[in-house]
């Protein structure tokens, strides 16, 4: 479960994020929707323990990610925006690595390795080298290290960016896996068919702040729009911005 | 319950968890290998042709072949020339001139047709000495050939002297006595100073490729943001980080005194006759002067190299830090900071004034080898500490 109350940054004179506030629950899958530049990744590097709220609180199961980053992160599972690899090392290598930095070790490392593996589709690969793999195979290696010890909180910040057709597919059934395994799971987009087909709570972000925030029908409701991204677009405040 | 299982995993655990994998991924590193391997080769490449060169030119002198063109002029003169020590005389080319220009010859010498009716008279009879100036390895010979031809005429002049009743001694008004304070042995040991400042070029060398590429190239390749989300203090991943780089460097240095000593038994000294020998102990206990700075320059590296962004922009900032070891070390080469104990706590100007002690024959304490190092690895822990810090910035962690 991940509460963030009234949270703030600025950078310079540009205030990126302004006062944004919302939870997400277990067995839930939470969407982070707003266009580009709308503070999305600024909110998720907070919430990561990475990045100093200038206000605010962040609570990742009970734990203060401002005052104990350490603790928040063993709760967490977390994809960035930068998801370097490191070339020369195999996907295995990759989460045996974050494995033991999370206190993993020996034969239980070893099978929650193959485990992640075969769940991403990645045996047939699982021994060579990274440095030649697809975007996708690199989201998918990305992805396992960061799911290595099990969070009970996954947050993924634009998992499906560059992703073809059918790794998109994977990504959303992984998705769906987790959210039935009961983990929280906080996802950010800003692709709507996306959101739509797989949020059970949507909180939508415009310059900084939360414009809305509710399951997709009542933001429907809300907005009076029967499409959910005629919702969005109102909701962001995008249509003024267009006609100016 | 899994609640705080990162935080009991101890922090030495960590440290070497992420020193293994750097270890790993340096290992496989063509750029990591070739740059330890190469750094190690640069002293005992550099000494084994400085040395063999010096043999050789030795040699040379000692053992002369020596083209005479009109010897039937003079039998008994090529006669006593035979009967020197390691001179061979050998018939002259037709083109003596062309001969030395070909450098088929360092010299030859031609002998006067008048020499046998010069020398009844009592005239100075004329031997030509052909030989080019501009070839430094010739000088040697062609000066024990001019030494070997003053010889005899200041033999046969005395002979002259004395068959007129006059003592030779008359004809002498003045004797020159070479006093040569250096002995060949300190002169070699001469070039050897520059072996610490080879070494410590090692060291850093040995380390750059991995302590870069683990801090500017995490940037770079955008995998210190996933990395950081690990619940690791940045103590422990700094450290890890560094050792691994100290490590490479260490390497570096261990693998280029191995050679360096190998080479060094193998220069044929005692057929040259010269007791020339650096003990291996006195080689080794340089290692226990640079092993130290390999920890030093990593960290130094490394912290420069956090600042970067990319691989190219720490290359450009390292350009300048590289003088940092290597100006003491050249200045010592030049200078060399012998007998100055009280400059064993200055990192790097300290391990070169121990290594000229070390070289010139006066080992210094136990306790300088101590303060060289502790304050050597101080100073590195200190700068991975501070590169600890620096992974909690926001611009670092975050700027692209």
């Amino acid at each position: 479960m991940i509460h963030v109350e009234r949270l703030y940054k600025r950078f310079g004179t540009v205030e990126a994020v302004r006062g944004v506030t919302f939870r997400a629950d277990d067995g839930l899958v939470t969407g982070l929707l707003g266009p580009n530049g709308a503070g999305k990744t600024t909110a998720l590097r907070m919430l990561s323990g990475l990045m100093r709220p200038d206000e605010g609180a962040i609570r990742v199961d009970g734990i203060d990610v401002v005052t104990d980053p350490l603790a928040a992160q063993t709760q967490m599972g977390l994809l960035p925006d930068s998801r370097g690899l490191y070339p020369r090392l195999t996907p295995r290598e990759h989460i045996r690595y974050f494995g033991r930095l999370h206190g993993l070790n020996g034969s239980a490392l070893e099978e929650r390795a193959t485990g992640l593996l075969v769940r991403l589709g990645l045996e047939s690969v699982a021994d060579r080298r990274v440095g030649g793999f697809s975007q996708g195979e690199r989201t998918k290696v990305a992805l396992a290290r960061a799911l290595v010890h099990q969070p009970r909180n996954v947050i993924l910040d634009e998992p499906t960016n560059g992703l073809d057709v059918m790794s998109t597919r994977a990504m959303r059934s992984l998705i769906r896996s987790l959210r039935q395994d009961g983990c929280c799971v906080l996802f950010s987009s800003h692709i709507m068919q996306e959101v739509s087909a797989l949020c059970d709570h949507i909180v939508v972000i415009a310059q900084g702040t939360v414009v809305a925030d509710g399951t997709p029908d009542e933001l429907r409701r809300r907005t009076g729009r029967s499409d959910l991204e005629d919702a969005f677009v109102a909701l962001a405040g995008l249509e003024t911005e267009v006609s100016l | 319950m899994n609640a705080f299982r990162g935080a009991v995993v101890n922090r030495l655990g960590l440290v070497l968890i992420v020193l293994k994998k750097e270890l790993l991924d340096g290992g496989r590193d063509r750029r990591s290998i070739l740059s330890l391997l190469f750094s190690a080769m640069i002293a005992p490449v550099l000494f084994g042709v400085m040395f063999t060169v010096i043999a050789e030119r030795r040699r040379n002198a000692d053992e002369i072949r020596l083209p005479v063109a009109g010897a039937e002029h003079a039998p008994m003169f090529v006669e006593w020339l035979r009967q020197q020590t390691g001179v061979e005389v050998v018939p002259a080319p037709a083109d003596a001139e062309q001969a030395v220009r070909d450098r088929d010859h360092d010299v030859v010498m031609i002998i006067d047709k008048d020499f046998a009716q010069n020398m009844a008279r009592a005239i100075p009879a004329k031997v030509v000495l052909v030989s080019d100036g501009t070839r430094e390895s010739a000088r040697p010979k062609v000066a024990r050939v001019r030494s070997l031809v003053a010889t005899y005429s200041s033999q046969t002049g005395a002979l002259r002297l004395i068959a007129r009743g006059i003592a030779p001694s008359i004809a002498t008004a003045l004797r020159i006595e070479d006093v040569e304070v250096s002995s060949l042995q300190q002169r070699l040991a001469m070039q050897l100073n520059i072996l610490p400042l080879l070494l410590v070029i090692a060291a850093l060398t040995g380390g750059l490729q991995i302590a870069i590429d683990s801090t500017a190239g995490e940037r770079e390749r955008g995998s210190l943001e996933p990395l950081l989300l690990n619940p690791i203090p940045r103590e422990a991943l700094a450290a890890g980080k560094w050792l691994a780089a100290s490590l490479f460097g260490c390497g570096a240095v261990v693998f280029s005194m191995v050679l360096t000593v190998n080479v060094m038994r193998r220069v044929p000294w005692h057929d040259l006759g010269i007791r020339f020998r650096v003990s291996d102990a006195e080689l080794m206990s340089l290692l226990a002067l640079i092993l130290p700075l390999a920890f030093l320059l990593s960290a130094i590296v490394m912290f420069a190299s956090t600042f970067a962004r990319s691989f190219k922009e720490a290359q450009s900032y390292l350009g300048m830090l590289m003088l940092v070891p290597m100006v003491p070390g050249i200045v010592s080469t030049l200078y060399p900071l012998s007998q100055r104990p009280w400059l064993a706590p200055v990192p790097i100007v300290g391990q070169y004034a121990l290594a000229a002690d070390v070289l010139g024959g006066q080992p210094p304490s136990i306790w300088s080898y101590a303060m060289a190092g502790a304050s050597a690895l101080a100073f590195a822990l200190l700068l991975a500490l501070t590169t600890a810090r620096l992974l909690r910035r926001e611009s670092i962690i975050f700027g692209r």
